[in-house]
């Protein structure tokens, strides 16, 4: 073989490999690409959507949120895609779509965000308005809708951007079915929360579903942790006593416990869940509440 | 007991049952002194720094509060004497300034430090603000913190999420910070970088506007060794270091390896003398607890030197094999093979290995010789020149 034709094989496979280089450096790039086909910005009337369509992945959110990634991330965070839409010179909304791992992780970083005076709204499975946002849970989907500079009519413009948002997500899903078993006297509207991880700062309470109350002049708040089957409550209770150095043979029932950090805290565990009411030092009350339950 | 099956009749039947064994467990008189608070007061006085030209004192490790919506841990850490308070308008969409705004209630204004920040819109790609990014737009920012914290003031208010030089030295935002510093809204302004951070602390010093900067800072970084030097030439020029994301932006874990890497993360920064606080994102109290014996010692044990060294070892010296110098050399050099060279030159001492590859590569005789400076951007940061230049002179020598 001559020096010539060694020299053109050589070129050749010098060229695949940098085809298959590329190739593998321009992967990446055309999964986002072909993910973000997955969701279709609808079409506004009167407004242009201005490209690219950006995504981010749990390895960039940094880039777009900083440091409040740290809580998505927390929540299973997926995916983000934002589009940003422009009217004239000025007036922009820019809709901000993450997808978290279910919806109920969705509902937690929502539950997370929302403000406790906040205007809630009948979109999606829950959402408010404020002057220039408006932002709601749907499935497993988180939605924020900023606006700026688009003058009086900003309210009527998110909610425009909001039906078309919701439209276009498909499908509502059923909230989480435990909230409907928390007591409803008292109980401040719109303020249940999910909390994913560490409840109370404690690792080994996982999840938690958990709503604000006031009654009889006393606020407080009552909660409900969702074990995968009871000996994984029984272990929850266990490390919960080690931790306040409470030495007790458990049995399923209710406990009045002294948490080192919250104060009392009344937990009833059954099966695998467990009940408590935090905050409310009123023992009358806490058993009205048991009784309450009891009876509802 | 799955919730999703579970109806009202099973619920009930289940809390009925429940109800029949009513535990009263052994009540403590005092139950708010337990042992674990008593632990926490026990505490040795808890180690501090300077927070440069500021003046003020902060602990070694201080609390993020960015993860948490808890105020029971907020209240136990300013209580254990963590009390620098780290937040943001962004984090919780203000929920978590109102909450820590909860916690401060009823306490001396000068028994905690509190800082916080706003960003206003960047062009994702270039970090170069867009035209809604208005002085009057972070006036009202620092407005509304102020508000969500029911405080007339905090001590520090930063430009949050800088990462280019021009935005670190954006007039309407410095404006803004200005005036707020002059009306008394904000004691002193920083700075946040979480990436590029060399280039925006060094902007950060020569704009004489500043006086803290909070800077990602860890020893995953590939650059860190840039951010130390510009970290240490901050602090010299006065300007108070407070360190981010030291375990390496990762959400901490609650046991096992990821506990440990946290501990290593922590001690890491701290050794460096010119950080002056961590903050630190706890959302247990056992991450507290943690975060409070880190602070009164900090030197590595055998395990955590190991750990360490791993992981600096791989970052330090192994190359990720991108392949995209090879395209920037004029000399077509094998960059990547050099590289592994070098890694087992210099990081596995194996001088015979290094020399084998060396000489299987169909090298110049003087690599390097034709080119004043390097062309070769490293996406590791390393002067690929340089270290070409250390390995290649190992051919000469005799193993």
């Amino acid at each position: 073989m001559g020096k010539k034709v060694r020299h053109k094989i050589k070129e050749k496979i010098g060229l695949i490999i940098f085809l298959i280089h590329t190739y593998c450096l321009l992967l990446p790039c055309y999964l986002n690409w072909a993910q973000a086909k997955d969701f279709d910005f609808p079409e506004i009337a009167g407004w242009k959507k201005f490209s690219p369509i950006l995504i981010f992945k749990p390895q960039n959110l940094y880039d777009y949120i900083d440091g409040a990634a740290d809580l998505y991330l927390s929540y299973d965070f997926q995916e983000l895609f934002v589009a940003e839409y422009k009217r004239d010179k000025k007036a922009s909304v820019t809709v901000e779509i993450y997808r978290h791992r279910n919806p109920t992780l969705a509902f937690g970083i929502y539950s997370q965000e929302r403000l406790k005076d906040a205007q809630i709204i009948e979109i999606g499975n829950q959402g408010y308005i404020e002057p220039l946002t408006l932002n709601f849970w749907m499935g497993p989907y988180y939605v924020k809708i900023n606006a700026y500079e688009i003058g009086p009519e900003g309210e009527k413009t998110l909610l425009i951007f909001g039906r078309q948002i919701e439209a276009a997500l498909g499908e509502k899903s059923p909230p989480p079915a435990i909230l409907s078993f928390f007591p409803a006297q008292g109980k401040k509207a719109h303020s249940e929360t999910f909390i994913f991880k560490n409840f109370l700062g404690y690792a080994f309470f996982h999840s938690a579903f958990m709503a604000d109350y006031e009654f009889s002049g006393k606020k407080f708040k009552i909660f409900a942790i969702q074990g995968r089957d009871k000996k994984d409550c029984q272990e929850m209770m266990h490390k919960y006593l080690q931790k306040i150095g409470v030495a007790k043979e458990l049995k399923e029932g209710l406990y009045r416990l002294p948490d080192p950090y919250h104060g009392e805290i009344e937990f009833f565990w059954q099966e695998n869940l467990i009940w408590g009411i935090l905050n409310l030092d009123d023992q009358n009350l806490r058993a009205h509440y048991w009784k309450f339950m009891k009876m509802n | 007991m799955d919730p999703k099956n579970m109806n009202r009749r099973a619920f009930l039947k289940s809390t009925i049952a429940g109800f029949s064994s009513f535990i009263f467990l052994p009540f403590p008189k005092e139950y708010q002194a337990t042992a674990l608070r008593t632990k926490a007061e026990k505490m040795p006085k808890i180690p501090a720094r300077v927070l440069g030209k500021t003046g003020i004192k902060v602990p070694l490790i201080s609390m993020g509060v960015m993860n948490t919506s808890n105020p029971a841990l907020v209240k136990a850490a300013l209580d254990a004497g963590m009390h620098f308070l780290d937040t943001a308008q962004t984090y919780q969409r203000g929920t978590n300034e109102a909450m820590i705004g909860e916690v401060l209630k009823g306490r001396p204004r000068d028994s905690f430090v509190i800082a916080t920040k706003a960003r206003l819109p960047q062009n994702p790609t270039t970090g170069l603000y867009t035209e809604e990014a208005t002085e009057e737009a972070y006036a009202k920012k620092i407005d509304t913190s102020l508000k969500n914290l029911g405080l007339d003031y905090v001590d520090i208010y930063y430009h949050h999420n800088v990462w280019v030089r021009e935005s670190a030295l954006y007039e309407p935002i410095i404006n803004a910070l200005q005036k707020a510093k002059k009306a008394g809204k904000t004691r002193f302004i920083g700075i946040t970088t979480h990436r590029n951070e060399p280039e925006v602390i060094q902007a950060a010093m020569e704009s004489k506007v500043y006086d803290v900067v909070l800077t990602a800072y860890n020893f995953r970084q590939k650059h860190a060794a840039e951010v130390k030097k510009a970290i240490a030439k901050a602090a010299e020029a006065g300007l108070g270091v407070v360190a981010m994301k030291t375990i390496g932006g990762n959400v901490r874990g609650a046991y096992g390896a990821e506990e440990i890497n946290a501990q290593v993360g922590l001690k890491w920064v701290l050794q460096d003398q010119h950080v002056h606080t961590i903050i630190a994102g706890f959302t247990t109290f056992d991450q507290m607890e943690l975060d409070l014996k880190v602070m009164q010692d900090f030197t590595f044990s055998w395990p955590e030197r190991e750990y360490l060294q791993a992981h600096v070892l791989s970052s330090a010296y192994y190359c990720q094999g991108c392949g995209l110098c090879l395209t920037q050399c004029p000399q077509s050099l094998p960059i990547p093979e050099l590289m592994r060279a070098y890694m087992y030159a210099f990081s596995y001492k194996n001088l015979v290995a290094a020399q084998d590859l060396l000489f299987s590569l169909d090298l110049p005789y003087e690599a390097c010789k034709d080119c004043a400076s390097c062309a070769v951007k490293c996406t590791n940061q390393w002067q690929v020149g340089e270290r070409i230049r250390q390995i290649v002179v190992l051919r000469e020598i005799s193993a």
